[in-house]
């Protein structure tokens, strides 16, 4: 099952002279419970991209398509709303809201949904993470590896169709970078979580089901030519609680 | 250490640092401007009050000379006039002073001065000239013209009768010049030549030198160099010429002095309390303190805004004394711009306010001052504000860790570890928030709430002012009639042609609506009572030096039992008037028996109303006795010898007088009371005792009512207050009155005063507070655009943002609203006791009225503010701000 696609996505800033095609006609599309990474230099785009994906930012043409919605045809607050339920991010820089603490953090989108957490999934993630410690902290006090974790912990919360990741090892040191690429992977699994993630760093990329790379605001399969990018089969692929395995192109 | 050339640098970084941070300059600049602005405009009032003070001090002294050689001999003053401290001098020679009808309301003098003295004593004609010796002429002002019924034309001749010495002479002159009279100006002058002087002089065979009040005698006004120290330089004058100012008994080489007080230099140096002292001090403080919460929160909240750049400065390698320098140094530019705007809107404020002011203190001239100290003090005390303001945030720049500087957010200061909640709602969050930066917050409320009270005061202060308690001090009835001598405070000691005779008060009642009314005799013959010397000298003592004490008291006459004869001042007093005793002892019920032989002793109180109970010596049941004298013989103590009547007594002998014939006349005290002012004699003299208005006329011989004092009905009130007026403007000026009303009028304005002045003072307190909670919610959510971009982008919809936003204003305003109010609360009795001590008509009624006022305006602010800064952050589009520190 397709759970995001991507039809002729455009973003143009400026005009004339001085235009930037940071995206030129995307189409992208990937399946559930697949962890694709895109890569791509400083300038190519990819996080023009991963805003897209996201209805952080509005294409300049072409349509994103997330769990059957079209992003842009929603309303600003719907958006919003389509977004805390549907789409998780995780951001190089954490940006874990500093007052609360870790627990809080983690169930922010779902209280901010007006609901209540699912306590046993929540205690799940919270011991696949390894945070059960470190519930009552405010994240000032957390390694950034630990902060990055939580940061996985509240995209994973509500459960959303899902899990944007901007450069989320870009400010660790290697050995935290494989421990949270690790846990990507290993919360991708087990809980069939579909996560696209965005990076510069090629080794970081070899750990994902599928690569994409983008250059100049086009997107090529891995070492292939432009145009639209298929799954990769990827022979490994675990995933007890998924119905739908056989989804995959 | 090397020494660089690197302060240019260190400068242009600075610069463009602060062009970078348009906003907060402009926050900056206001917040300067407004410390300059309470800064000077209260300094201008403070100064203008005291130049005004002075103005009119000098008016009431009756002119601007530092100081006055009394009472000298011609050769006397040419010896002085040449010392060298002295700088300017004037001569002015004083010949008498009409006093009936039409100048018995007005102190007019007759007199000599010279062109200097004149001027001195605002005698500056604003037509014609001053008189030109031997001629007839004469200069004076329009209040004397006026009274004469003369035209302000030159070339008049006008007649006054005047007394001279004792003996009463008409003159006529020519009018040669005139001024403009000046209300403020005590006395008024008619100043003629000196050849004119010394030819009545002649006339009349009076010699200046014998005269009683010193008539015709050369009085020397002086300039010294400045004012700081008047008394030692007539003193030094004095002695570089072998006289002295000390003993009169020392020798024939005693001078009297006067030093101009209207010199506040002068008086203020002996006169500074430490009470005052402390108000002034406590007031400087309290304007320093709430500029530096406004300035200090701007530069704080700039600092921690700008953290990431001052790091990126230091891992360049810019030191924290050179990050300090850069702070500094924008501090001092946008005082730059900042405190002279304040100074100019501050001295504007000021100088709108200070007529106001000066129009409720009673005769004071109203000057704005344009006292450079004003502007200098004011901008030396912002700077100063500014720079204490901007040390903090510059250490704060300093000593950061340039990575961290990097990383900071203002969470950054977080030092709590953990936290126990685990519930998250929009307010948990809002309440979160604001612990982020204690510091902020707390400034940002406590700047707020110093305004609210600050107006609390004001209120409370204002409300206090007890109209009742203000009225009962100088207000007995509702109206007064009197001669208009008794109402002049300085004037005649009560005699017998200030009684208001009955015809006067038969024209007063037949208009009508008086309730009740009685009057009040005074006595105009000689009374004594005897008295223990130890009372006598604890009393007298008072005014007394112990020489001047032990003199007297050898002087008087005693009784066999060794009991002194002194003055004694009787009151006549019908029931209307016993009615309007205090009784502190005893009952007035005797007194009101006509012809009984009791009496009332008169105890003082202070203006709490509190009797001071050492006062007098009677105490109930004690026997009076009361020595009506006819006749006293005077004697020289010395020899013994007796010159009969005081006319007898020869010139330059020293005396002393018994009486001769007399009736005694025993009372008992029946009460111990305290007569309200408004029925007193209103001068201190000797003790006083209260008489049944028929036991007086019997015993006293006498009838001069004194005053006659009355109530009326409330609908005829207003009729006989104009009744009054005209009655004494115009049919009857010889009299004159004094009404609830006009006590009244008198205590609103004062009021008022207050109001106004506490009330701008709130509102520009309250000024600094919304300044400082603008910035402190408009930076509060700049420095986290990104982080609400990040909620966003998790799913906080803008409305829940918002939300919070508004509770986050609205904790603040609660913050504000709770935090007065328990400030309030606590400060409530200190104010009540403080108050109430300064001010005697002062009744605490504590009141949160201004508190219920200002909550919903904070509520308002608390929305709106949070609300429309939101609205200008969230022009960026969301990925814009994600990407801003990025």
């Amino acid at each position: 099952m397709t759970i995001l696609e991507t039809h002729h996505l455009r973003k143009i800033y400026g005009a004339g002279e001085t235009e930037v095609r940071a995206l030129d006609g995307v189409d992208l599309s990937v399946e559930k419970g697949e962890f694709v990474a895109v890569v791509g230099t400083s300038g190519s785009g990819k996080s023009t991209l991963l805003h897209m994906l996201g209805g952080l930012d509005h294409p300049t043409s072409g349509t994103v398509t997330v769990d059957g919605r079209d992003l842009f045809s929603l309303k600003d607050e719907a958006l919003t709303i389509f977004r805390r339920r549907k789409i998780g991010f995780v951001f190089q820089s954490y940006n874990l809201v500093p007052v609360l603490n870790v627990r809080e953090n983690i169930v922010l989108p779902i209280q901010l949904d007006g609901g209540k957490p699912d306590e046993s999934y929540v205690g799940e993630i919270i011991e696949t993470l390894g945070l059960g410690s470190k519930l009552q902290n405010l994240p000032g006090n957390l390694s950034g590896g630990q902060q990055q974790r939580v940061a996985i912990a509240r995209a994973l919360v509500s459960k959303p169709a899902i899990i944007l990741a901007d450069e989320p090892t870009g400010n660790l040191d290697s050995v935290t970078s494989q421990d949270v690429m690790g846990l990507l992977k290993v919360t991708s699994e087990k809980f069939t979580q579909t996560i696209v993630m965005i990076t510069h760093n090629e080794e970081i990329a070899q750990m994902a089901d599928r690569i994409v790379r983008i250059e100049d605001g086009r997107i090529f399969p891995s070492g292939g030519t432009p145009g639209t990018v298929c799954a990769i089969p990827s022979p490994e692929r675990n995933t007890p609680q998924s119905s739908s395995r056989d989804t995959r192109g | 250490m090397i020494r660089v050339a690197n302060s240019k640098c260190i400068r242009h970084l600075g610069r463009a640092s602060m062009n970078a941070a348009r906003g907060r300059n402009i926050i900056a600049i206001l917040a300067i401007a407004l410390t300059t602005v309470l800064f000077t405009s209260l300094f201008t009032i403070a100064l203008s009050i005291n130049d005004g003070f002075q103005q009119s001090n000098f008016r009431q002294c009756g002119g601007w000379s530092h100081g006055t050689f009394k009472y000298l001999t011609e050769e006397q003053f040419g010896d002085l006039k040449t010392d060298p401290l002295i700088r300017e001098w004037g001569l002015r020679r004083f010949l008498g002073m009409p006093a009936d009808i039409p100048f018995h309301k007005s102190h007019v003098e007759v007199g000599y001065s010279d062109v200097t003295q004149a001027h001195w004593m605002y005698c500056d004609p604003v037509e014609g000239r001053l008189p030109e010796e031997g001629t007839d002429e004469a200069a004076t002002d329009t209040r004397v013209l006026n009274l004469l019924g003369v035209k302000p034309e030159l070339g008049t001749k006008f007649t006054v009768t005047f007394q001279v010495d004792g003996h009463p002479t008409t003159q006529t002159f020519t009018l040669c010049g005139w001024w403009t009279y000046d209300q403020a100006i005590v006395a008024s002058h008619i100043l003629i030549p000196e050849s004119r002087v010394n030819a009545v002089l002649e006339a009349l065979q009076v010699d200046p030198s014998a005269a009683a009040d010193n008539t015709g005698a050369w009085n020397l006004d002086v300039m010294f160099q400045n004012a700081l120290h008047i008394d030692r330089d007539m003193e030094q004058v004095l002695a570089n010429h072998g006289y002295q100012s000390e003993s009169r008994a020392a020798g024939d080489n005693y001078i009297a002095t006067g030093v101009n007080w209207g010199y506040t230099g002068a008086q203020l140096a002996e006169n500074i309390d430490p009470a005052t002292a402390a108000a002034i001090a406590a007031m400087v403080l309290l304007i320093i303190f709430t500029g530096y919460l406004i300035i200090y929160n701007v530069f704080q909240i700039s600092v921690t805004n700008d953290i990431r750049f001052y790091g990126l400065l230091k891992t360049i390698g810019t030191t924290g004394r050179q990050l300090r320098r850069m702070i500094r140094q924008q501090a001092v530019t946008l005082s730059a711009a900042g405190v002279p705007l304040g100074l100019i809107l501050g001295w504007f404020i000021g100088a709108q306010l200070t007529p106001i002011v000066v129009a409720r203190l009673d005769g004071i001239v109203s000057v704005v001052s344009l006292n450079p100290v004003i502007f200098l003090v004011s901008a030396l005390f912002s700077l100063f504000t500014v720079l204490l303001s901007c040390r903090r945030p510059g250490r704060m720049a300093a000593s950061v860790p340039p990575i961290e500087a990097v990383r900071y957010t203002e969470g950054g200061t977080i030092h709590r570890k953990k936290r126990r909640s685990s519930g998250v709602s929009l307010l948990s969050m809002a309440l979160a928030n604001l612990g982020r930066s204690r510091g902020k917050t707390i400034v940002t409320v406590l700047s707020l709430s110093l305004a609210v009270v600050l107006l609390t005061v004001t209120v409370t202060f204002t409300n206090g002012f007890d109209m009742d308690k203000y009225l009962a001090n100088f207000v007995s009835s509702d109206f007064i009639l009197a001669d208009a001598g008794y109402f002049q405070t300085g004037g005649d000691a009560f005699n017998s042609d200030m009684a208001v005779p009955q015809k006067v008060i038969d024209q007063v009642t037949v208009q009508g609506g008086i309730i009740d009314g009685g009057k009040v005799y005074g006595l105009t013959r000689a009374a004594e009572e005897f008295v223990d010397e130890d009372y006598y000298r604890s009393i007298q003592s008072r005014w007394n030096s112990q020489e001047e004490l032990d003199r007297m008291v050898s002087l008087i006459e005693r009784t066999p039992d060794g009991k002194m004869s002194d003055h004694a001042q009787l009151y006549g007093m019908e029931h209307f008037a016993l009615d309007r005793l205090d009784v502190l002892e005893g009952d007035l019920s005797k007194l009101y028996d006509p012809g009984g032989q009791y009496i009332a002793a008169v105890y003082n109180e202070d203006d709490y109303g509190r009797p001071e109970m050492d006062s007098h010596w009677a105490q109930l049941g004690d026997t009076v006795t009361i020595r009506y004298v006819d006749e006293y013989e005077y004697y020289n103590p010395g020899t013994g010898e007796i010159y009969g009547p005081y006319s007898k007594v020869p010139e330059g002998v020293p005396w002393a007088s018994r009486a001769t014939e007399y009736r005694d006349v025993n009372y008992t005290v029946a009460a111990l009371v305290s007569v309200p002012s408004a029925l007193s004699y209103r001068y201190y003299g000797s003790d006083e005792f209260v008489l049944n208005d028929q036991t007086f006329l019997r015993d006293t011989g006498t009838d001069t009512v004194m005053l006659y004092a009355f109530d009326t009905t409330a609908e005829t009130n207003g009729a006989m207050e104009s009744f009054l007026a005209d009655y004494t403007e115009t049919q009857n000026p010889q009299f004159d009155y004094e009404s609830k009303s006009t006590y009244a009028v008198e205590f609103d304005s004062f009021r008022s005063m207050f109001q106004l002045c506490g009330g701008i003072l709130s509102f520009i307190v309250g000024l600094v507070g919304v300044l400082n909670f603008f910035n402190a919610v408009m930076t509060g959510i700049l420095t986290r655009k990104r982080e609400f971009a990040v909620l966003q982008s998790i799913g906080m919809t803008g409305s829940q943002l918002k939300r919070m936003l508004v509770y986050e204003g609205l904790l603040y305003a609660l913050g504000s609203v709770a935090f007065s109010l328990a400030l309030t609360l606590a400060l409530g009795p200190v104010l009540n006791a403080a108050m109430s001590s300064m001010f005697w008509f002062f009744t605490y009624r504590p009141t949160l009225l201004p508190l219920a006022i200002v909550s919903p305006i904070f509520a308002l602010l608390g929305i709106t503010v949070p609300l429309a800064v939101y609205r200008r952050a969230a022009r960026s589009t969301l990925v814009e701000r994600l990407r801003e520190a990025e």
